[in-house]
């Protein structure tokens, strides 16, 4: 009796132990929301989902948030890269070598980007344990985007246009000191 | 002892269902519209001196009165990751006018209030003015969880933020961050710099991914009104939704 006592008491002691020292309770895959593992498509926007686990709900829809954000940032990067390409060479610059340094140029650039009306469209908070888990999805209008590569071009040519003109500026510089030597 | 057990489970939950916000004034929920004035919403908790309750509700109102008419809002969150651990720093700072905030204070009307078992809820109305009483403000529940927690309301014109706090053990504090969150979000969906470093480290046996994140925006925004709350009792979650005019 005395054994059996024991047993019992072992094993409720193991099950007590296995239970406390598991592992942090993980989302289900019922629980996860359907548009955050298949992001809807569509052609005149992009989305893109973030998910986050927090203490705090505040705190977990914050940082879902931030990384759908992220996730249309660098999206976008990827777009407007390849539509710079794509009008290099329908407008026959492709060739050109400083048409091409051009092009680098603006993917640098837009790694930084603005997101001017990039939304959170839907949001689901769960609970995990003691923990909050948020899925956010964000939405971002395609027209602001042509308006951001646009932006980038316009950007970049003035840019090159200023340098040109510094250069320019550069050569006149020396065709006078040149000709202050030969009045000299 | 079972007893015993049960009162040690169950007299925390009953406590803060008694204390939880079960009543409220409808336009506390749902702001009304008004034409050609502005409408603003102050709570403080219940004092044993009511007109203490008041002043405090009315400073509160005022505050929102101002923030609603022209806020700057500076937004920056950073989150490091290296694989193992997440770290993650928002920071919200806000900047309101003292020059509005006195106009307000000198041309604002409370146009109706309300005592609950709770505190105490201001209704302002500015500029100060004659206006009728609102017809259904009665005290009601909270209803059902409305759509826009999960879905982003899309009403042309407007562009709309929603704020989410739980757990707090004022409902006070709550709602106040609340209300903060709802404006910080607008301005996230308004314009908002994002710039990121992602970095993946792969060998034979493990891929370790490092992020790095910022997000910011510094934003003066116009017109910023919460439009309406919610309180889940079940999760103690407030929840509020801010609108604002698209520009």
């Amino acid at each position: 009796m005395k054994k059996l006592l024991v047993f019992v008491l072992l094993i409720s002691v193991a099950l007590f132990t296995v239970n406390c020292g598991g592992k942090k309770p993980k989302a289900k895959m019922d629980d996860i929301p359907e548009w955050y593992l298949n992001p809807p498509q569509a052609e005149d926007a992009i989305y893109q989902a973030g998910d986050a686990v927090k203490t705090s709900m505040a705190l977990a829809k914050d940082a879902a948030d931030a990384r759908a954000r992220d996730a249309i940032a660098r999206t976008i990067e990827l777009k407007v890269t390849n539509m710079m390409k794509d009008f290099m060479q329908q407008s026959g610059l492709g060739e050109d070598s400083e048409a091409l340094e051009f092009t680098s140029n603006v993917s640098k650039q837009v790694a930084n980007t603005v997101l001017r009306g990039c939304m959170i469209v839907k949001r689901e908070m769960k609970t995990e344990g003691s923990n909050y888990h948020g899925y956010s999805l964000a939405e971002y209008n395609l027209n602001s985007l042509v308006q951001e590569a646009l932006d980038e071009a316009r950007k970049q040519k003035a840019l090159y246009n200023e340098a040109k003109a510094n250069l320019s500026f550069e050569e006149l510089e020396r065709e006078i000191e040149k000709l202050k030597e030969v009045g000299e | 002892m079972i007893i015993r057990i049960l009162r040690f489970i169950f007299l925390p939950a009953i406590i803060n269902l008694a204390l939880a916000q079960e009543f409220i004034p409808s336009w506390f929920q749902q702001l009304p519209e008004m034409p050609d004035a502005r409408l603003a919403v102050g709570y403080s908790g219940k004092y044993v001196n009511d007109n203490q309750a008041r002043s405090d509700a009315l400073e509160l109102a005022r505050k929102n009165m101002t923030k609603q008419i022209s806020i700057r809002l500076a937004f920056d969150l950073e989150e490091l990751s290296d694989g193992r651990l997440r770290l993650l720093n928002p920071s919200f700072k806000e900047y309101i006018s003292g020059g509005i905030l006195q106009t307000v204070t000198a041309n604002s009307v409370v146009i109706d209030s309300a005592l609950t078992e709770d505190g105490y809820f201001i209704l302002l109305a500015y500029p100060a003015s004659e206006y009728r009483l609102i017809l259904d403000a009665g005290d009601k529940t909270w209803g059902a969880r409305p759509d826009w927690i999960e879905n982003l309301p899309n009403e042309k014109g407007f562009v709309f933020g929603v704020g989410m706090v739980a757990r707090y053990r004022s409902w006070i504090r709550a709602w106040y961050d609340a209300d903060e969150y709802a404006r910080f979000d607008l301005g996230k969906n308004l314009q908002i710099k994002a710039e990121s470093v992602h970095a993946t480290q792969r060998d034979n046996r493990t891929t370790i991914e490092s992020v790095i994140l910022k997000q910011t925006y510094d934003l003066t925004l116009k017109d910023v009104t919460i439009v309406a709350r919610w309180f889940d009792i079940e999760n103690n979650a407030y929840y509020s939704l801010s609108r604002a005019p698209r520009q």
